[in-house]
C-alpha cells in the first residue's frame, strides 16, 4: 500500500456567507475530490467563475471551507471555522497569487526577502540564495527598484521567487502567468520548470489555459462549472525536460488537449 | 540623439527654469504686496487696531534680545509638543487595538464619531474645575484637539487596508505584530501623514487658546496680556510669532512626508 498523499480533498464544499439584502450564495464547489502525492506537479484547469482561487485559497487555509475535508499531511484543515485558520500551515504551503501582491513601499529586493525577515531567516545564506533567484529569473539590476517602477512580467517574477525564496514543500500558484504577453509567459512557464526541477516541489497550479496545463503538469485536473467538482483526470506522458516552446508539436499534444478541451466548458 | 533634438532639449529646460525663477519672484512679489498693504492698512486705522509692520519687527527684535520671546515660545512649545504626543498616541493605538476587538469597535465607533461633535473649547471651563489651573487642562484641551483628526484618518487608513497585502503576509509567516508594523502601517501613512498636517498646527493654536485662559507665560498669555495693556504691537508679534512657528512645523512635516512617500509614483512637483 503506498504512502498516504501529501494532500487529499474530500467531498469539499464552499458557499460563501450571505450579506443582507442579498440572495443566499449558491454553492461554488460541491463534492470535490482529489489528491496530490509528495513531488507532484499538478496542473488544474477550469473556465472563469470555477472557483478555482477559491480552491486555492482554501488549500492555503486563507479561507475555510463549508463542508468536506482538506487534509495536509494527514493533518485537517478547520472546517466553517476562519479563527482556526492557519494560513500558509507555518510555512509549508507557499501560495503565488494572482495579483503579485508585492509592497508597494518596499524595493524588489525587500520584497522577496520579505518571507525571510519574518520568519527571522535573514541571514548570509538566505540572502545569497535569493540573489541567486533574483539572477536566476532576469531580474538582475532591479533590486533597488519598487514594484510600480517594474512591468508586468518583472512583478510576477518577484512574485513567484518571493515564495520559492523560503522554500515552502508545497506551492499554489492561481493564474500566475495569466495576464501576461506569450513570449514572457513562456520564458516565465521555461524559468518555472528549471526551478522546479532543481528542488523538485509539489506544485498546484491552476490556470484556464488548456496549453500551460499540459506543458507544465504531471497531471491535470479539469473542474467543471459550478458548483465545481472534478470533470477529468489526465495523465500526461509527455516526458520531461520539455520543451516548452515547442510543446504543441509534440505527438502526444494533441490528442491529450482534444480530450482535456472536450471536458472543459 | 541629434543636434536638433538636443538643441529642443535644451530650450524646453531654459523654459523650465526661467517659469520657476517667474514663479519664486511672483512668491516674493505677493509677500512684498501683502507687507504694504499691511503697512497702509496700519497707517489708516491707527496704532490702537493695527500695529506698524516695522513696529512689530523691532519688537520681536527687541525681545529676542531680552530672551523673553524665546522663553514664550518655548512654553507654548513644550506645550504643544507633550499634547501633541499624547493626542497623537492614543490616536494611533486606539485604531491598532480596536482592529483586534471588531465587535467593541462595532459598539463604541458611534459614540466616539459622536464625541467629535463636541466643542472642545467649550470644556476648558470643565478641565480648569477639574485639573486645576497648571498645564493639565491645557494638555487636555490640546491632546483632545490632536487626538480626533489622527484617530479618524488611522481608524479610516486600517480599514482601507489590502486585505490581500495581509493575507499574502499570514501566508509567509507573518505574526499579527509584524503584520500591523510592516503592512498596515505602510497602508495608512499616508493617511496619518495628511492627519498630521491638520494636528500639528492645531496643536500650536489650542497651546495658545489654552494659554490666553490659564497660566501667566507662553504666546498665548503673551497676546492676551498685551491686549490687556491696549498693547497692539506686542498682540500682532505674538501672532506673527505663533504663525511663523507653525509655517517651520509645516515645513519640517513637508519635509518628513517626501521622505517616507519617497517610492510613491507621484509627481513631485505637486507636492504641497
Amino acid at each position: 500500500m503506498a504512502a498516504p498523499p501529501l494532500l487529499e480533498v474530500r467531498d469539499l464544499s464552499k458557499r460563501f456567507a450571505t450579506r443582507a439584502g442579498r440572495d443566499p450564495s449558491s454553492w461554488v464547489i460541491q463534492g470535490l475530490s482529489f489528491a496530490v502525492s509528495d513531488g507532484e506537479f499538478l496542473t488544474i484547469i477550469g473556465p472563469s467563475g470555477s472557483g478555482k482561487t477559491t480552491l486555492l485559497n482554501m488549500l492555503a487555509q486563507i479561507d475555510t471551507a463549508s463542508g468536506g475535508e482538506v487534509r495536509f499531511q494527514s493533518e485537517a484543515a478547520p472546517i466553517d471555522d476562519p479563527k482556526g485558520l492557519n494560513p500558509g500551515l507555518s510555512c509549508k504551503i507557499g501560495y503565488v497569487t494572482q495579483e503579485d501582491n508585492l509592497l508597494p513601499w518596499r524595493t524588489t529586493l525587500q520584497n522577496v526577502l520579505f518571507p525571510l525577515m519574518v520568519q527571522r531567516r535573514l541571514n548570509d545564506e538566505t540572502r545569497e540564495r535569493a540573489q541567486m533567484l533574483i539572477r536566476a529569473v532576469g531580474l538582475a539590476g532591479f533590486e533597488n527598484h519598487y514594484p510600480h517602477e517594474l512591468s508586468g512580467g518583472m512583478k510576477k517574477r518577484a512574485s513567484l521567487i518571493r515564495t520559492l525564496v523560503y522554500d515552502p514543500p508545497v506551492i499554489l500558484m492561481d493564474e500566475p502567468f495569466g495576464a501576461l504577453d506569450a513570449q514572457t509567459r513562456a520564458q516565465l512557464q521555461d524559468d518555472l520548470l528549471r526551478l522546479w526541477s532543481l528542488g523538485r516541489k509539489t506544485i498546484i497550479f491552476v490556470t484556464h489555459d488548456i496549453a500551460e496545463a499540459i506543458a507544465l503538469g504531471d497531471r491535470t485536473l479539469v473542474l467543471s462549472r459550478p458548483p465545481a467538482s472534478i470533470a477529468g483526470e489526465h495523465n500526461n506522458p509527455i516526458p520531461r525536460p520539455r520543451d516548452i516552446a515547442g510543446i504543441m508539436t509534440h505527438p502526444e499534444f494533441a490528442a491529450l488537449y482534444q480530450s482535456i478541451r472536450a471536458q472543459v466548458q | 540623439m541629434t543636434s536638433q533634438e538636443a538643441a529642443l532639449d535644451l530650450r524646453e529646460a531654459s523654459r523650465l527654469r526661467w517659469r520657476q525663477y517667474a514663479v519664486t519672484a511672483g512668491r516674493i512679489g505677493l509677500v512684498a504686496l501683502l507687507l504694504g498693504a499691511w503697512k497702509l492698512g496700519a497707517d489708516i486705522a491707527g496704532p490702537l487696531y493695527a500695529a506698524d509692520p516695522l513696529e512689530v519687527l523691532e519688537r520681536i527684535v527687541a525681545d529676542t534680545l531680552s530672551g523673553s520671546l524665546l522663553h514664550h515660545i518655548y512654553v507654548t512649545l513644550r506645550l504643544s509638543a507633550i499634547g501633541f504626543a499624547i493626542g497623537c498616541a492614543c490616536g494611533v493605538a486606539l485604531p491598532f487595538l480596536l482592529r483586534r476587538l471588531p465587535r467593541l469597535t462595532i459598539a463604541v465607533e458611534p459614540y466616539i464619531m459622536a464625541s467629535v461633535g463636541v466643542p472642545k473649547y467649550a470644556l476648558v471651563p470643565l478641565f480648569i474645575l477639574w485639573f486645576g489651573i497648571d498645564d493639565a487642562p491645557k494638555l487636555w484641551l490640546v491632546g483632545l484637539l490632536v487626538f480626533y483628526p489622527v484617530f479618524i484618518a488611522v481608524f479610516a487608513g486600517i480599514r482601507n487596508v489590502d486585505r490581500r497585502l495581509i493575507a499574502m503576509a499570514r501566508v509567509v509567516g507573518a505574526s499579527e505584530a509584524a503584520i500591523s508594523r510592516e503592512v498596515i502601517w505602510n497602508s495608512l501613512l499616508p493617511f496619518f501623514l495628511a492627519a498630521l498636517k491638520i494636528a500639528l498646527p492645531r496643536a500650536v493654536s489650542a497651546a495658545i487658546i489654552g494659554e490666553f485662559l490659564v497660566g501667566n507665560e507662553g504666546l498665548g498669555y503673551m497676546i492676551e496680556s498685551s491686549r490687556n495693556n491696549f498693547d497692539t504691537t506686542g498682540v500682532f508679534t505674538g501672532i506673527v510669532v505663533a504663525t511663523a512657528l507653525v509655517l517651520v512645523i509645516n515645513t519640517a512635516l513637508v519635509r518628513i512626508d517626501r521622505r517616507l512617500n519617497a517610492w510613491r509614483p507621484t509627481d513631485r512637483h505637486m507636492g504641497l
